[in-house]
Formats: C-alpha cells, structure tokens, sequence
C-alpha cells in the first residue's frame, strides 16, 4: 500500500476517541474482512457497525484533510483514490447485507425474535432490522392486496413458504489459527473431524464452519 | 385444463428475464377467476349429495375436492412467483435509476406496483440516511474504483451539467470527456454516458 503511512497521518487526529488502540490500517483490514466474508457466507452473519462507523469517521475526516490540500498536489489525487477505495469498501458491505436482508427478509426475522428471547446479541445493527421489518411488511402488504380477490382465501399458503438460505452450499476457508476438531456436518451420523492448519485453504460445507465464521476465526475467500 | 393460464404467467417471465414486460392484467384476472371457480366447485360438492346414497357419491366428491384443490395451491403458488420476481426486478431497477423511473418502464407497471416501488424508495432513503453520522449514498461506488477520474463520450444531448467543484460543462451529443469517476457514474448509469475502457 503505497499511501499508507500518508493516509496513518491523515487519520490520527480521528482514532484518539477510541477506546481500543487501532490504527487505521488495522481498521481497514478487519472491514476488508468482514467484507469478504460477508460476500460468501450464505446467510446473514453479525454485524460489524463498530467498525463501518468507525471507518465513516476516518473517511470524513480523511476528506476534510483532502481539502486542505492544494489541487495540484500530486498527493492529493493518491488520497483521493484512497477514500474512493475505502468508500467502495464500505458500501458494498453494507449493499451485500442489504441484498440478502431483502431476499430472506422473513427468515431473517424470525431468527431475530428467536435470538432475542434467548437474550443474544442481534445480528442486524438498529437501522438494518428498522428496514428489514419495513421491507417485510411492505411485501405483506403487497401480497395481501394481491389475494384479497377473494375473500377467505387460505392466504397463510403464501407465507409458510419462506426463502431460506443455503447452509449446506460450499465455501473455501482460510483459518487464521490452528484449529482442532471441526465436526464435518453432512447430515449422517458418523461425524468426521477435520483440523485446519493456519494458512491452509480448505473447501467445505458452510454449516460446518458457521460458527467459526460468526466468531471471526476464519476468513472465507 | 387447470392451471395452465398460471403457468402461461411463469412462461411469461422466464422469457423476459432482465426486463419489464406490461403487467398481464388479463391473464392475472384469468388466474384468479380459476381460483374462485374452483373455490366454488369446492363448495359445490362440499353441499350437495345429501339425498344421493352417500357411498357412491363420497368416491367422486373426494377426487373432486383434490382436484380444486390442488388446482387452487398451483394457481395461488403461480400467481405469487409472478409478482415476486416482478417486484425483485423492480428492486434491481431502484438501484439502477434511483427513486424516479423512467416513463417507459413506468407504463408497464400496475398501481401496485408503482405504491410499492415508492414505499421501496422511502424505506431505503430512510435506511441510508441512518448509516453513520451524516447517511451514506449507497447507490454510488457500485465498482470497484480503479482511476480517480475516467474518459467518457456523452450518448445525448444532455446539457448543463454542473460538477461539485462548482464549474459547468456543456454536454453534447458525441463529445468526450475526461471527469472525476464519482461525478459521472450515475450519468454512465442512465445512460446518458459512455465509459471508454
């Protein structure tokens, strides 16, 4: 990364807030991270706002820094491009957890109200679950006004079929730390183990690294 | 024979995959009668058949009702993918053209569908501008950005066009430019621009 060290005095003025010592290359490879693997998991993993705020803080503190910057500073287009990189970053991880919030919105919710009877931690961030409960209404809506031609129409036909995402689809893994003992979920009973070395690539079914993912000890690429 | 017309709809859209065609008001009203005729045929032999020997005609009602009614569940299930994948296409065209569809495409939808385009509209405005402290456009950067600014030849007359730095161009048919990436990609979108790679 050619403008690093440029982009870290850029940012310092914007991480002392922090309570956890970041730099700003850090930050940016933990959103990197959870944008990739937020792209292959199937479902909806735990939202990272933390990190997407954080990153929006440095962006725009980034860009009011540009702007001091005379226009024909060589410099200034280098940090340009920087924030255009990072901006891209940043909205397509949000994009890709829209898309599937939309596409399995149903399923989506219901997961939620289960996880927070149980008391966990939710995985939409505030506004996400604000516009996946709009979203599913507005197709309840939608569908409701489409049947109501007729009157006493068994219209939980339509709901009870949810679009679910596919956990058994496969996935390649790169484990970030040696870890022993992966149960191999294929639907059988004989559970096979499996035992990822760092670094090492692995293509398996997604359910059986769910948990791991959700953990951050993986990274899917 | 039942369930045909639905299915004449799901043809529908598998031909037409990336557009919009009209909305089939005929062939959904169709669907739907069938729906409620087979309703009716339910009902029919749900009631009749008291003063019949009830042996001889129980045979026939059952297979009658089974019938309908998996006429009914096929029709229902045709008509929703129908407006499903209309509506997801809509959804694509959102991010495509922003909040304002163009005419074209406009005339081809339902009232339906229109309320639940602008609803769509609303509620992902709402979302963007809840993201950090100030909201985040979404519908920009859809690329991954690789020069800071990129050549491009104007398809229409477009006009005045006024960038953010404040300065005016004028933008003709065929002429060319050389702008800021983030300045034209929703002129490139439109369709108004052309990116020269």
């Amino acid at each position: 990364m050619y403008s690093l060290t440029d982009t870290e005095n850029l940012l310092l003025s914007s991480d002392e807030e922090e309570d956890v010592q970041l730099t700003p290359a850090e930050v940016i490879e933990m959103m990197e991270g959870a944008w990739i693997n937020e792209k292959f998991a199937p479902e909806i993993l735990p939202h990272r706002s933390e990190i997407v705020d954080c990153l929006l803080a440095q962006v725009t503190s980034m860009e009011e820094n540009i702007q001091g910057l005379d226009s024909s500073d060589f410099k200034k287009s280098i940090h340009q491009l920087e924030v255009d990189r990072l901006r891209f970053l940043v909205s397509s991880y949000l994009r890709t957890r829209l898309e599937k919030i939309e596409c399995y919105s149903t399923h989506i919710l219901k997961e939620e109200a289960e996880r927070s009877r149980r008391g966990e931690e939710s995985y939409l961030s505030e506004q996400e679950s604000v516009f996946a409960r709009n979203f599913s209404q507005g197709l309840e809506f939608y569908f409701d006004k489409l049947l109501n031609f007729y009157p006493g129409l068994p219209t939980e036909s339509w709901s009870s079929r949810i679009i679910e995402p596919n956990l058994h689809s496969f996935i390649f893994v790169k484990s970030k730390t040696d870890v022993e003992g992966v149960i191999i979920d294929d639907g059988t009973d004989g559970d096979d183990l499996a035992d990822f070395r760092a670094g090492t690539p692995i293509l398996i079914s997604y359910n059986s690294v769910s948990g791991l993912v959700k953990k951050g000890d993986v990274n899917l690429i | 024979m039942y369930g045909e017309k639905g299915f004449a709809l799901i043809k529908e859209l598998s031909r037409c995959k990336e557009t919009l065609p009209p909305y089939n008001t005929d062939l959904v009203n169709a669907v739907s009668n069938e729906i409620k005729q087979l309703l009716e045929q339910i009902k029919d032999a749900q009631s009749t058949s008291d003063n019949e020997s009830a042996l001889v005609t129980a045979g026939s009602k059952i297979s009658t009702i089974t019938i309908a009614h998996a006429g009914i569940k096929r029709n229902l299930r045709c008509l929703l993918s129908y407006h499903y994948n209309r509506i997801k296409c809509l959804r694509t065209m959102r991010w495509e053209f922003g909040s304002i569809l163009p005419a074209d495409i406009k005339v081809n939808l339902s009232a339906e569908e229109i309320e639940w385009f602008s609803k769509y509209s609303q509620m992902l405005a709402s979302y963007m501008r809840s993201i950090g402290d100030e909201g985040v456009n979404l519908a920009i950067d859809m690329k991954p950005p690789k020069a800071l600014y990129i050549e491009v030849r104007c398809l229409v007359d477009y006009g005045r066009f006024e960038l953010t730095d404040g300065s005016v161009l004028l933008l003709k048919k065929d002429s060319r430019h050389y702008l800021p990436r983030s300045e034209c990609e929703e002129l490139i979108r439109q369709g108004v621009f052309q990116h020269i790679v």
